[in-house]
């Protein structure tokens, strides 16, 4: 392994030096074509800089990475591709918005390849969407089969939510030796629901790191989507056995078992991880969710309750609003009784109203959020005036936000209320672009047989069966859904619909 | 600790949002969704200055020329497969995305459906209703 610099220019004073990309291992290396270059008056920062990559794209460690970019742009205040490496890296939305001014600012030291790649990413932040995608596009045809390039269009198009596109980058780069890529394709397959294509490419990750915890966590992870939750359970053993502090693996576990159907079961392992560890905060409300819902999915409402209550206290006692008011919007989709579910959301109303430390943009999701779950409840009310003017207010948020999260919301709450009022065509436009969420799912289910399209039916009905995710929803749509199916005695209006 | 990537997927997959494009010397910025029914069923043959209308698209067996056709037309992914039958060589069929962009950037007169996020600098695209494809109301979004 080795880097070479191969141009060496002067520019205001000081010796620019492009170092070639020609690794023969690590990120920047390509399979063929020319290399995205790198320019840097600094060896140091560009050492520091590859490293940086290495460990985030192909080890997912980003802490370690953004430390490696603090140190590279330290060592070159001027290194223009290295801020905007940190503005994508970070996970400090500050510095994110703060470095990729650095990197625009800066861009006159780097050549016209990397002032692209900055361009592209300035145009994104400035929601100029359509010069961004041209600009991706532009870079990506000129550096096809570069690690970092693909790396990079990835990861702009996991940021749009384009899971599609970025499979497609994937697979047409031809880059085959990168457990980051084989990584980052398994889950990108597993959330576009190929669980079994998701499972294969996981596998060949999990072949390529035979020793880390991680490749067998994310292998009983993508198992588990599958529906093969014994194997499963297996693979997030192994991942504990090689590091007996990987705690995501016990929490897996307990997943599984749940998903299995085994509540008791579950319940024990999830204790057992908040014994033995001590999850980072956000993990562990993640996990704590995860085990109230195994009394959902028991149809223990009281059981449900307690659980998600205590949790809601926790997050109170941290002032994590935004985590608290999502509690409540939780606990009011599985309420029986909807009027009993709309006093949980003012709750959760309350409790964001009084957010003093979460962020803007978190606040707003979480308040549309809670709109389209008044929607769906007043749906379920027949309370139509009620539901009207809440999908206004949604409708002018999504307006005016220019946010495809706040959209999406808006989109579900508009075919639940056309689903409500037998138009089912146009409930169909509108819950074709909130798939992620499986209420509006299983409405599309519905609403194709109603409107007659049986062939998109059966594909969506297929989709949603095969589900395994560990959210409420999924505890409160897909076991019943499949449960009547498999009777034989489903139609529309014999689940909870709304 | 390391994770798998699932934090990048927090607001899983976003709708389809297909771009309505042309070539580069075409006039027009705008149609309407009824006119642009009109040239996907045939009706409507040429554009305003008299060149002949090409149709590109992806085989429409893909969900992409499945959102189209339910979208302009009304149709069911069965009815669509009777109307290219019925209609032949009035699509242009083309494998990819890619090859969408390419015949629409040489050939005049034509008019292609492609994924937004594969949108190149050799197309123009044009708006429909008024709408571009992050606007709210935009036709073309969609697919399950």
């Amino acid at each position: 392994m080795g880097k070479t610099a191969f141009i060496g220019r002067l520019k205001t004073s000081a010796l620019l030096i492009v170092v070639a990309v020609d690794l023969l291992s690590g990120v920047t290396a390509h399979a063929s074509g020319p290399a995205f270059p790198l320019t840097t008056k600094s060896p140091e920062a560009r050492g520091l800089a590859d490293e940086a990559v290495n460990l985030f794209f192909e080890r997912l460690e980003t802490p370690a990475a953004v430390a490696k970019l603090h140190k590279a742009v330290a060592a070159d205040g001027q290194f223009a591709m290295a801020h905007q490496l940190l503005s994508i890296v970070t996970m400090d939305t500050a510095e994110q918005i703060a470095e990729q001014q650095k990197a625009f600012a800066t861009r006159q030291f780097a050549g016209p390849a990397e002032q692209a790649v900055i361009q592209w990413h300035q145009d994104s932040a400035d929601r100029k969407s359509i010069d961004a995608i041209t600009g991706m596009n532009e870079v990506l045809r000129q550096y096809p089969q570069d690690k970092l390039v693909v790396y990079l269009c990835v990861w702009w198009l996991f940021s749009q939510s384009q899971l599609d596109r970025a499979l497609a980058v994937l697979d047409q780069s031809g880059i085959l030796d990168s457990p980051g890529m084989l990584n980052a394709k398994a889950y990108t397959q597993a959330h576009l629901r190929q669980y079994d294509k998701a499972v294969e490419t996981i596998a060949k990750y999990a072949a390529s790191l035979p020793n880390e915890p991680n490749s067998q966590d994310s292998y009983g992870e993508m198992l588990r989507f599958a529906g093969r939750f014994d194997e499963s359970i297996q693979h997030y053993q192994a991942a504990l056995k090689i590091d007996p502090s990987f705690y995501p693996s016990q929490f897996g576990i307990a997943d599984s078992f749940s998903l299995k159907g085994d509540q008791a079961q579950a319940r024990r392992e999830y204790a057992a991880g908040f014994e033995k560890f001590h999850p980072a905060e956000q993990d562990e409300v993640r996990f704590r969710v995860r085990e109230a819902t195994t009394y959902v999915r028991e149809s223990d409402w009281q059981g449900a309750d307690r659980a998600f209550q205590a949790i809601a206290d926790r997050e109170h006692a941290r002032q994590s609003s935004q985590l608290e008011a999502d509690i409540y919007r939780q606990i009011a989709l599985y309420q029986p009784d909807a009027k009993q579910g709309l006093r949980f959301l003012d709750k959760a109303n309350a409790v964001l109203a009084n957010a003093k430390t979460a962020i803007r943009r978190d606040i707003q999701h979480e308040d549309a959020n809670i709109l389209r779950a008044r929607v769906q409840l007043e749906a379920r009310l027949h309370d139509k005036v009620s539901a009207m003017a809440n999908l206004d207010r949604l409708r002018q948020m999504a307006q005016t936000s220019n946010d495809s999260v706040i959209e999406r919301f808006y989109h579900g709450a508009s075919g639940v209320l056309l689903y409500a009022e037998g138009d089912y065509n146009q409930a169909i436009a509108h819950l074709e672009q909130d798939t992620g969420n499986l209420f509006s799912l299983q409405l599309l289910v519905y609403a194709y047989e109603k409107s007659g399209d049986l062939t998109s039916a059966r594909r969506a009905y297929a989709t949603l069966a095969a589900c395994n995710e560990t959210s409420v929803e999924h505890a409160l749509v897909v076991l019943p859904f499949r449960k009547c199916h498999q009777a034989g005695s489903c139609e529309a209006g014999s689940q909870r619909l709304f | 600790m390391v994770t798998a990537i699932v934090v990048f997927f927090a607001g899983l997959a976003q709708a389809k949002q297909l771009a309505v494009v042309v070539d580069k010397e075409n006039q027009t910025d705008n149609v309407s969704t009824a006119e642009l029914a009109n040239i996907l069923n045939g009706k409507t043959k040429t554009w305003a200055d008299g060149k002949p209308i090409k149709i590109i698209m992806r085989d429409p067996s893909s969900r992409d020329a499945e959102l189209v056709f339910r979208r302009l037309l009304n149709t069911t992914p069965d009815q669509v497969r009777t109307f290219m039958q019925e209609h032949p060589g009035l699509i242009v069929l083309a494998g990819s995305d890619a090859e969408v962009l390419r015949l629409t950037s040489v050939v005049r007169g034509a008019i292609g459906f492609v994924d937004l996020y594969s949108l190149t600098k050799d197309v123009k695209i044009i708006k429909i209703d008024r709408r571009l494809p992050f606007d709210v109301d935009y036709l073309l979004k969609g697919g399950d």
